[in-house]
């Protein structure tokens, strides 16, 4: 069976422009099915929140849609739900996002709402009691899973003082901390138009949907934001462990360090090493396939640098969750191949079957006009350019083994590393 | 090639409908949005079709057909989609097993060689069965490790008697662990053939010339005798039952089960909007109650999956605070009461009924969402029901809700599973907080 030579690839025009506010527009259109997708993104994020109040940005994300100056929380849904759409808020380390997908002939309304949890929110004194009493609730339900205690662990391991140490929903006695003044505070620090990006792709003609758009963000009146700088967090120079007894069937184990920004130009040979090492299509990565196929540990195992890169160092994680009796050997078998990849040039046919991996199924990113919109944010923000899809052949095809050695022996630590383990420890 | 075509007109669009002369059922819709091509075989086999004491085997079975025949040997399949750039995956409920390869629109072919094959000369090496065996329980053990994994499990098997669906999809333990390659052989010549199965195509492609190249590749395997039927037919419930699981966890969830009729029946469409009315969305009626009001729960959800047998309808939720399962449920059954004695109002109506038709026209977008929907329908009663389902939907009137809340949702036909703690989390906790101090 051949390898078509041919990218496949979906091309789309962007409409770029940016309002007298600042406010960035990214536009595409796509009548592929009556639908909308609008995706507003606020560059702010857990990353920014001060540390005793840990768990503040998730939570004005989870307060946008319970009310604003002109409604209620039961008005916000009861208008969308009465179309049949969906709309969402969101928040990471570093975006907080508002997200609606609405039928054609809702757009009005859509855009109207987004607008008004973006612009409008009031953070109502009731809501503020409610979510900090469900957040409590769901962090004391996490802790019910295991895999979710073993990456809590190993984060807290990694990062030190850096942001990212923290869950994202904070803990316990931050959240008991957090007021109504910190969440309105936190808006207006940073949900400013000069700070955000909207990104609307589907079924509509960019030249009707522009008055729309300064109709309902226009008004959005600009200030000054300051982002602040925040220190990098320092690769660990000693091994790290920690082992976390809970009553489970399995151990979960996570293995890994400090990885990289999603600026750094070696991202591209890393993602190859990923898709080599422990991602890829089904079990033909390294780890997959020797820890579940030839072994038997797992039915999940996996390992990857790049997932997690962003305005801050993702991590490097190799995960595996085995009956308890294997944990040392599965533990063996992680560092194993992450020493194979490191200290042996991978074989000319594993690495172009890589590259084709990563070429041939890069449309699938493509699919949705939801997906497209994210893609328009990602690309702002971390200067992809709208033609990466067409660049991104080319930054792939011409990775070669001496790339992949370099980026491992950089990248990989064989000896410096994290290990938490979450699962029975009378078997260790 | 072909003895029948015809086509639905799902809304609005064609989906052709062509039966080979071996019994393969072939489905067909172009959707040229995207260079892509989704390929998902389904076999009219899932854990319904078990023997006692062989449960698990449809689901063990779909992990074997990624591990070998003569012409793809074991990582074959894996290593073609990775060098094709494509995705692939598979899955198994209680009525149905599928797979599927997402591929570039010039790659597809692929994929209609490795189902062709695989469908009659899977291999079943002992050695292998025997290695994978170990990733299946493991992915047991997994599902276990969650609270809902485990309550939902224990829950289905008291709700039901005599039926299959009593068993997990994954099987109990002991079964995997005895299984053996023969049986499992055997299994395999039943249930995979053309007649059992349907091959569905969405995406960028032409019509007749994939129909071509399906015929090219599955035309010569032979038609088969179809697999005896299921015979099980689960008796009324006569009275409440209730039952306790234990497990490490201090948070109190509980489940409801009750007995709900097979995808199709008049009475399923008003039940998929009172899944709606009940707890789609914020305006839903236990999110206004108990999330909103009581502030109770962290989440309440119901369940009524379309299915070939009488199923459950499950409501679930997670307790919050020092609030209790049951009072809870107390609420659930007031709501539910409410829904008895005024139906729901024509907003309510109104919202779940656009909430079906969206889901609808989203489900046009991607691919493999598309084959999905197609695949699921056809292989548990046939494409009609997708040519009326909109129209049953919007007739679902406030009586209608009444009608089936009082004839459904009633004390003598639901079993009530608690998770309670088992007395490990407070050394669990204990533990923690030292390390905290430390």
């Amino acid at each position: 069976m051949k390898t078509p030579e041919a990218e496949i690839w979906r091309t789309f025009d962007v409409h770029s422009q940016t309002l007298a506010n600042g406010l960035q527009v990214l536009l595409v259109e796509n009548p592929a099915i009556p639908a909308i997708a609008i995706n507003a993104t606020v560059l702010t994020g857990a990353r920014y929140e001060p540390e005793d109040k840990a768990g503040l940005a998730i939570m004005a994300s989870n307060l946008l849609d319970e009310g604003t100056t002109t409604r209620s929380s039961f008005d916000i849904a009861a208008a969308i739900e009465a179309t049949g759409g969906h709309l969402e808020t969101d928040a990471s380390f570093e975006r907080i996002v508002a997200a609606a997908t609405i039928l054609k002939q809702d757009v009005d309304l859509g855009l109207e709402l987004v607008a008004d949890l973006l612009i409008n929110p009031v953070f109502p004194d009731d809501y503020v009691a409610k979510e900090k009493s469900r957040t409590l609730a769901e962090i004391a339900s996490a802790k019910d899973r295991p895999q979710v205690v073993a990456g809590w662990a190993l984060n807290e391991l990694i990062y030190g003082s850096h942001p990212l140490h923290r869950p994202a929903q904070g803990y316990p006695e931050t959240i008991e901390r957090i007021t109504r003044d910190d969440l309105l505070q936190f808006h207006a620090q940073f949900f400013a138009p000069n700070n955000a990006i909207l990104s609307i792709v589907g079924d509509f003609k960019i030249d009707e949907i522009l008055s729309r758009i300064e109709r309902q963000y226009g008004g959005w009146n600009p200030r000054p934001v300051s982002l602040s700088a925040i220190p990098k967090p320092l690769r660990q120079r000693e091994r790290r462990e920690k082992f976390i007894p809970m009553a489970a069937q399995q151990s979960n184990i996570y293995l890994g360090h400090l990885g990289i920004e999603r600026r750094n130009p070696d991202f591209y040979a890393l993602q190859v090493l990923d898709t080599i090492l422990g991602g890829g299509a089904g079990f033909t990565a390294r780890i997959p396939q020797r820890l579940r196929d030839e072994l038997g540990l797992a039915y999940t195992t996996f390992a990857s640098i790049t997932m997690t890169a962003g305005i801050d160092p993702g991590r490097f994680v190799a995960y595996i969750g085995t009956s308890p009796e294997n944990t040392k050997l599965a533990i063996e078998g992680l560092l194993n191949e992450i020493r194979r990849i490191v200290d042996e040039p991978v074989a000319p046919e594993e690495l172009q079957d890589a590259k084709d991996f990563l070429t041939g199924s890069f449309v699938f990113a493509f699919e949705s006009s939801a997906q497209i919109a994210r893609f328009l944010i990602q690309a702002r923000i971390y200067d992809l350019g709208f033609d990466y899809g067409e660049k991104y052949p080319g930054l792939i095809k011409t990775i070669t083994a001496d790339d992949i050695a370099r980026v491992a022996g950089i990248y990989l630590d064989t000896e410096n590393y994290t290990l938490t383990v979450s699962g029975p420890m009378e078997e260790r | 090639m072909s003895v029948r075509v015809d086509s639905s007109t799902f809304s609005g669009d064609v989906v052709r409908r062509t039966l080979l002369d071996n019994g393969l059922t072939v489905l067909t819709r172009e959707l040229h949005t995207s260079p892509i091509v989704t390929a998902m075989i389904w076999y009219r086999v899932g854990s319904r079709n078990e023997e006692l004491g062989q449960t698990g085997k449809s689901h063990f079975l779909e992990h074997m057909l990624f591990k070998g025949t003569d012409r793809f040997k074991k990582g074959a399949i894996d290593l073609l989609t990775l060098k094709n750039g494509g995705n692939n995956n598979a899955f198994t409920s209680h009525d149905f097993t599928a797979y599927y390869f997402n591929f570039a629109s010039d790659r597809w072919e692929i994929a209609l060689d490795i189902e062709s094959d695989r469908m009659v000369n899977c291999v079943f090496a002992p050695e292998e069965f025997e290695a994978e065996k170990k990733v299946v329980i493991e992915e047991l053990r997994m599902g276990l490790d969650s609270p809902w994994g485990l309550l939902l499990q224990e829950l289905d098997a008291a709700a039901y008697k005599v039926h299959p669906y009593r068993n997990p999809v994954i099987g109990w333990l002991h079964d995997v662990e005895r299984a053996t390659s023969a049986e499992q052989q055997d299994y395999y010549r039943r249930h995979y053939h053309p007649g059992n199965a349907t091959l569905v195509l969405t995406g960028d492609f032409e019509t007749d010339r994939i129909l071509d190249k399906v015929s090219e590749k599955f035309s010569a395997i032979p038609k088969r005798p179809d697999p005896p039927g299921v015979t099980v037919i689960e008796p009324s419930q006569r009275g409440e039952k209730r039952l306790q699981v234990q497990w490490r966890s201090k948070v109190p969830r509980l489940g409801l089960a009750y007995h709900a009729p097979e995808v199709a029946h008049p009475d399923s469409y008003a039940l998929q909007v009172l899944n709606l009315v009940l707890t789609e969305g914020k305006t839903s009626r236990l999110y206004q109650r108990l999330v909103e009001r009581e502030q109770s729960v962290t989440f309440a959800t119901a369940e009524y999956a379309e299915s070939k047998d009488p199923t459950l309808f499950h409501i679930r939720a997670e307790a919050r605070g020092a609030h209790t399962a049951e009072e809870i449920e107390a609420s659930i059954y007031e709501e539910l009461q409410r829904i008895v004695a005024d139906g729901a109002t024509t907003q309510e109506l109104d919202r779940a009924k656009h909430l079906v038709q969206a889901h609808f026209i989203l489900s046009r977008e991607r691919a493999v969402d598309q084959a999905m929907l197609l695949g699921q329908v056809e292989t548990l009663y046939g494409l009609p029901y997708i040519d009326t389902y909109l129209e049953k939907i919007n007739s679902v009137s406030s009586e209608d809700l009444s009608t089936v809340c009082s004839s459904y949702l009633t004390a003598a036909n639901r079993t009530v599973g608690y998770l309670i703690p088992d007395g490990s989390a407070a050394g669990e906790d204990a533990e923690e907080d030292a390390d905290e101090d430390a």
